[in-house]
């Protein structure tokens, strides 16, 4: 073959697409180190950034000549450092809880929605639908002066009332019992749509063996849903980490601030160092970035089930 | 048979009766808690939206009916919010949706490494809002910053020129809407990619047949086969972009950069209740109509498949 033909060869490859396909190699490739940059370059200068001195940082390099852990000691061993612990901690208990919370009582109601007939069974789903998709602000006032006062529980619409809290500002508990009011919603939306998923016939072959709904319900739906339960669990957990809104008019004192909240305050009024902030930026986003690196496959399979927020 | 029941119709009838009573014994704990701190709460709000309530003058609250909305038709911020966030709203979901698309296109070919590329674009979505918006606040530091260094070394800017890129609220709006293109394109990227998948290799391989490009079978093949995905997911991010409030409130002090900050400052700093709520319930109204819109073309799009 002449060096013409070859080299003809290889262009024709890298130019002309696959018949099945619609990007010819080479501009795929451009393409690729485009988003790539797009994508990581933003986040490689938050690391870079939480690497390096003060000194550096305000000189404007963006990349280190010496690397140096001295932010995240500082994070976790200097003056602000038992807040820093806290909030990690709040953070924690508040998105553990409300995962809990939410798929214990979560579940029953999907396992109704999608399997068992009743009438009112549409309205009830977009009743679900439209809760999960309204913003925070269309609650957040009448649930302000519900923590201020204490939560009650009765029957709402009436003075009818069997104990109260007491009020939960600056408590944990106050983001929980909010947090719960989009979280609900979207894990029930979720559930449901898996529990729709599982065979009808494994069901009906356990009724026809005289197992009850309510046996069939633990040993076949749930168990076979286990992957949409998980799913729903992850996406509950990481919205109720990144949450903002609710935190910040509801948390004053480090008894009960998350992570964002924490975060947002190394660049505050008081203070502006973007190395602390850096640092502390990475460790918050530390978590969720791993769980959906690893987790990627329940990731996408939630996101493609609809409804999720942006 | 054992047990012969008196009649199968009445079986019927009273299993499906037990089904119901079984449906709303699972139904009651949710149905009850989001009662408590949703529905309520919705509901109190539209009706604090009807009355002069202010918590620092907690001797005057009174009825005023449609008084609250009134004055916010005729208040200039409002207006000047509502503004920004259409302008946020509309540009950020169009960008969004041309980068998904096409990283969405890139994504979908076979070539090594697909599950790297296919990770590395989770990352933006993956880190928290408040922690991208104060990544972006320190990209775009005048000086030190990242975007001032980039354009220095590259000599587009002059080395004695020196900009404030958040200087005022109207170009605050621009670099809000990098930073939330950035962090949320993998969404739509995801949502499209789905969608792609589904598209037969088949139908390109007739369009290359008939001598189709990339142009060509983009505008015959992909784009019609895609348009149900790409018409729930924009109605998606619109739903969920018109509400943008955490991550102005790292850019900017300045309220009237979105209806919902507006609301917020209204709410829990100057503690105007009934003016808030009034402001909150207009969104709501809002964000009802595209929910509306967007359950149709759910239900169409399952009707299709």
């Amino acid at each position: 073959m002449s060096n013409t033909t070859l080299r003809r060869g290889i262009g024709r490859r890298l130019f002309r697409a696959k018949p099945t396909e619609l990007i010819p190699p080479f501009y795929l490739w451009i393409g690729l180190a485009l988003l790539c940059v797009f994508t990581l370059a933003p986040f490689a200068n938050l690391v870079l950034s939480s690497l390096m001195e003060k000194q550096e940082l305000l000189s404007g390099h963006l990349f280190p000549k010496k690397f140096t852990l001295i932010n995240y000691r500082q994070l976790f061993g200097g003056p602000g450092a038992l807040d820093f612990v806290s909030a990690i901690r709040n953070s924690v208990v508040v998105a553990a809880v409300t995962t809990a919370f939410t798929i214990l009582i979560g579940v029953f109601a999907s396992y109704a929605l999608a399997r068992i007939k009743f009438r009112f069974r549409s309205t009830a789903l977009f009743a679900i639908l439209a809760m999960q998709l309204l913003p925070t602000i269309s609650i957040v006032v009448p649930l302000y002066m519900m923590m201020r006062d204490g939560v009650t529980v009765g029957i709402p619409f009436t003075d009818i009332v069997w104990f109260r809290t007491p009020p939960l500002l600056n408590t944990v508990w106050a983001l929980i019992v909010s947090y719960i009011t989009f979280s609900l919603p979207f894990a029930v939306w979720m559930m449901t749509g898996y529990f729709k998923n599982v065979p009808k016939e494994m069901e009906e072959a356990a009724f026809v063996d005289g197992s009850g709904r309510f046996r069939t319900m633990f040993t076949i739906v749930f168990p076979l849903a286990m992957p949409g339960i998980a799913a729903t669990s992850i996406f509950t957990f990481l919205t109720a980490w990144d949450e903002f809104m609710f935190a910040s008019s509801f948390t004053q004192t480090y008894a009960s601030k998350t992570l964002p909240i924490a975060v947002s305050e190394f660049v505050g009024k008081h203070s502006l160092d973007w190395g602390l902030m850096t640092a502390a930026g990475f460790i918050a986003s530390l978590p969720p970035v791993l769980i959906s690196l690893f987790l990627y496959r329940y990731i996408v399979g939630g996101l493609t089930a609809g409804g999720v927020k942006g | 048979m054992a047990r012969i029941s008196p009649s199968p119709r009445l079986g019927l009838l009273n299993r499906k009766r037990k089904d119901t009573l079984f449906a709303i014994l699972l139904l009651l704990p949710t149905v009850y808690v989001l009662c408590k701190v949703f529905i309520y709460p919705i509901y109190q709000s539209a009706v604090w939206s009807l009355f002069k309530y202010n918590l620092t003058e907690p001797g005057d609250v009174r009825f005023i009916g449609w008084g609250n909305y009134l004055e916010l038709l005729k208040n200039h911020d409002f207006w000047v919010s509502i503004d920004r966030t259409f302008y946020f709203t509309i540009l950020s979901v169009a960008a969004e949706l041309v980068l998904g698309f096409f990283s969405a296109l890139l994504l979908n070919q076979s070539f090594k490494g697909r599950t790297f590329f296919r990770g590395s674009i989770i990352v933006p979505w993956a880190l928290l809002t408040l922690v991208n918006g104060l990544m972006w606040n320190w990209i775009y530091q005048p000086g030190n910053g990242a975007l001032s260094q980039l354009l220095h070394r590259a000599h587009l800017l002059a080395p004695d020129q020196n900009p404030v890129w958040l200087g005022n609220s109207d170009s605050i709006m621009n670099f809000v809407i990098l930073a939330d293109v950035w962090k949320t394109t993998p969404f739509m990227t995801l949502l499209l990619l789905a969608g792609m998948q589904h598209i037969p290799g088949s139908l390109y391989e007739a369009a290359a047949m008939d001598g189709a490009g990339f142009w060509k079978k983009l505008k015959h093949v992909t784009i019609p086969q895609l348009m149900p995905s790409v018409i729930v997911a924009v109605v998606l991010r619109l739903i969920n972009a018109i509400r943008v409030y955490d991550i102005l409130t790292v850019f900017t002090g300045d309220p009237t950069t979105s209806v919902s900050y507006l609301t917020f400052n209204n709410a829990f700093r100057y503690f105007y209740l009934g003016r808030s709520s009034a402001m909150a319930w207009l969104t709501t109204l809002f964000i009802i109509l595209l929910i509306v819109v967007y359950m149709i073309l759910l239900r169409r799009n399952s009707d299709t498949d």
